[in-house]
């Protein structure tokens, strides 16, 4: 969870930085037992053609990022993440997706028959807690959303340094000399840039009562 | 309370580096790590090029399409199998009653398949069958095809796809995976192998340093130590030593110069400081000698001269007769005292300079033993020869003295028994040793640092205190030595040591 948060943070931070898309993200946000939800519509980060990525048989991971940023300021007023494992299944030829986030950091796991179940599972994201209402900003704020899709993850970082520190076991062919040097190297290994494939958004500006009343678009 | 601050000081002075030290250090820093800096720069480009080996993308797209290809297996198998229950569902007798025979026969000619059962469109079970025999083709899972038949009810039939896929299609993503992270930080992997290389090079620098300072650190501290011990020696104290340690190097050889530099000079100055002693001393006989000898003539001719009157005296009184025997006898004992002590003095005053000459040391002795008669009557005399010859330079008369004076006070001490005196030559690299032993009461070691001080004896009255002064006196004029210790068994012992000749000392 600390490295969840960790990662929203620097996200978040990221994107703060970033230019907002041209296009506004098409964004609800409402209130639901004192927090607030958004819905997002994510589905320019998903194109017909990430078919052919999601369906290959290896695990997809997509993270997606969303903060409240008061209009004018570039520091967010509320984060979340959410982190989507997707794991086509070659024999059952579904989808089976896995969905992490701060309310179910094990994970809820849904099973999707076909891409395009799984295109819009991912591009409708719905149940993005945004905090308690009070704590949205006083002023006029917008949502800005970070969709990475295959990022390294922490899991694929660990397996990683095992493999350059390790290197012989991985060909289950030796014992397993370890290498001094891959050792060290794989101690010294650092997170990645995000890489090329992430998308940005920006929502249109609510108004500080907007999540009182469900608005959205 | 000092502790701690003391165990500071210490460990400071531990870390303290010398500039010595810090060359030694530097030298093998550099010529430790300067190959290794080119290599360094190789590093990033090794690294890259190892992992352009090691992820070809062409061996990246195959590793991560290797799923998609169990995927199309699996597709061509679920195609057998619906082809093979359709064909099956084809063959359906019409007679229902040899439905299960026909079901059961399929079992046997159909490939794989496990499981066969005829729904009617109710969903009732019409006729089934199953096979129990072994799987050819080892553990296996459920591959379900299901037919439905014109007129309603259905065909289900169970084949067995091989479990063995499932397991290589999990290890294949595993793979897939892991080179596809690793493809991703291609990158960052490179640039933590250039991190590490320089971690180790650092390492390796710093454990070339801490050898070198250690390496460095044997040896400064020896000549540290050298350093402390010169000072010490400049401010006067001739008892520094040096420990040259158990190596066998020129800094090893410069302490043992030194030890045998500071012996020399320590027993140069000794030797000045008896000899001018002596040379004092001998001053105070010679005043002495000729204060008591002056009188001495003339108090024998005044009291003869007394006598003399009274012999010719006519009227004598007995009793003044018989006291002036008396005090003649006790006036010419007291001269005759006085005359010896006044020789000794002047013996002793008058000590010749030695005039050395070649000689061999065994020789010399056993001539000693051979011309001293009376020494050979009065106590036992053996020799002891533990060497070859010991050449070197003596002044023979006064040699002889050095021998009477040290076998006469053995004889002295062993009285009123016979005494044994065993002398002994034997030879080191540099010195000849002499030495004369006997078995009587030995002395005192209270009295050793005394024991060659003028005028300071043992004997009581009938000794002056200047035999042993002579000795040592005649042996420092010979450039040796004499020390005075116990016979191992008991008694005395005197060992002197006089520099061999220059050429016997080329020889050993």
């Amino acid at each position: 969870m600390r490295h969840l948060l960790a990662a929203l943070g620097a996200a978040a931070a990221l994107g703060a930085v970033a230019a907002g898309p041209p296009e506004p993200l098409a964004a609800r946000v409402a209130p639901r037992a004192g927090r607030v939800e958004a819905s997002l519509d994510l589905s320019a980060a998903f194109p017909a053609a990430t078919e052919r990525d999601f369906g290959n048989g290896l695990t997809n991971v997509v993270a997606i990022y969303v903060s409240v940023v008061p209009d004018g300021s570039r520091a967010p007023a509320a984060l979340y993440g959410r982190v989507v494992e997707i794991l086509f299944d070659v024999w059952e030829e579904t989808y089976a997706v896995t969905v992490k986030d701060p309310r179910a950091p094990q994970g809820v796991h849904y099973v999707l028959p076909d891409f395009a179940a799984l295109r819009r599972f991912l591009s409708e994201a719905r149940g993005v807690d945004l905090g308690p209402v009070q704590a949205l900003p006083g002023a006029p704020y917008h949502l800005e959303a970070r969709v990475e899709v295959n990022p390294v993850s922490r899991e694929q970082l660990q397996r990683t340094r095992e493999y350059i520190a390790n290197p012989a076991a991985g060909t289950r062919t030796s014992g397993g000399t370890r290498s001094v040097l891959g050792a060290v190297a794989s101690f010294l290994l650092r997170e990645p840039d995000p890489g090329s494939d992430v998308h940005l958004f920006r929502s249109r500006s609510f108004a500080p009562g907007a999540a009182a009343s469900g608005a959205g678009r | 309370m000092s502790g701690a601050p003391s165990l500071v000081r210490r460990a400071a002075g531990a870390l303290r580096v010398s500039r010595f030290e810090a060359k030694i250090a530097v030298a093998l820093v550099v010529s430790a790590t300067l190959p290794l800096l080119g290599a360094l720069l190789l590093a990033g480009k090794l690294a890259e090029e190892n992992l352009a080996l090691g992820l070809d993308p062409r061996v990246v797209e195959r590793l991560e399409a290797v799923p998609a290809l169990y995927g199309d297996l699996f597709q061509a198998r679920k195609q057998l199998y619906a082809e093979q229950a359709r064909a099956l569902a084809r063959g359906l007798p019409r007679d229902r009653g040899r439905t299960h025979a026909y079901l059961e026969s399929a079992l046997a000619k159909t490939p794989r398949l496990r499981r066969v059962s005829l729904h009617a469109a109710d969903g009732a079970v019409v006729a089934e069958a199953e096979t129990q025999a072994e799987n050819p083709e080892g553990e296996w899972r459920e591959a379900p095809a299901r037919v439905a038949l014109p007129g309603g009810g259905r065909l289900d039939c169970t084949f067995a796809i091989e479990a063995r896929y499932f397991a290589e299609l999990g290890e294949a993503r595993e793979v897939g995976e892991l080179v596809q992270g690793v493809d991703a930080l291609r990158s960052e992997i490179r640039r933590s192998y250039v991190r590490a290389f320089a971690l180790l090079l650092v390492a390796w620098a710093a454990g070339a340093a801490a050898i070198g300072i250690l390496l460095a650190r044997r040896t400064t501290r020896r000549v540290t130590r050298l350093v402390g011990a010169v000072r010490q020696l400049a401010s006067g104290d001739l008892s520094v030593q040096v420990d040259p340690g158990r190596a066998n190097d020129e800094v090893a050889g410069l302490a043992r110069a030194f030890n045998a530099m500071v012996r020399e000079v320590r027993e140069s100055r000794d030797r000045i400081v008896y000899l001018e002693k002596i040379s004092g001393w001998q001053d105070v006989a010679r005043r002495l000698a000729h204060e008591i000898k002056n009188p001495l003539t003339p108090m024998k001719l005044a009291f003869q001269q007394l006598e003399a009157r009274w012999k010719a005296t006519r009227v004598r009184d007995p009793d003044f007769g018989k006291l002036l025997g008396e005090a003649g006898e006790i006036v010419r004992e007291e001269i005759g005292t006085l005359q010896r002590l006044v020789d000794e003095f002047s013996a002793f005053a008058k000590l010749p300079e030695v005039r050395s000459e070649p000689s061999e040391l065994g020789a010399f002795v056993k001539e000693f033993l051979r011309t001293s008669k009376q020494l050979g009557a009065a106590a036992e005399l053996s020799v002891v020869k533990a060497s070859g010859p010991c050449p070197v330079a003596l002044d023979r008369q006064l040699m002889r003295r050095v021998l009477t004076n040290l076998c006469q006070n053995a004889i002295d001490a062993a009285r009123p028994a016979r005494a044994r005196i065993h002398l002994g030559i034997a030879r080191t690299r540099e010195r000849a040793v002499l030495t004369v032993a006997d078995e009587g009461p030995g002395i005192d070691r209270d009295l050793w640092d005394r024991i060659f001080d003028p005028y300071f004896t043992t004997k009581g009255v009938g000794g002056t205190g200047l035999g042993l002064a002579i000795v040592k006196k005649i042996v420092l004029q010979h450039g040796g030595e004499i020390q005075v210790g116990d016979r191992p068994g008991g008694g005395a012992s005197f060992t002197i040591a006089l520099p061999l000749a220059p050429e016997a000392q080329r020889a050993a």
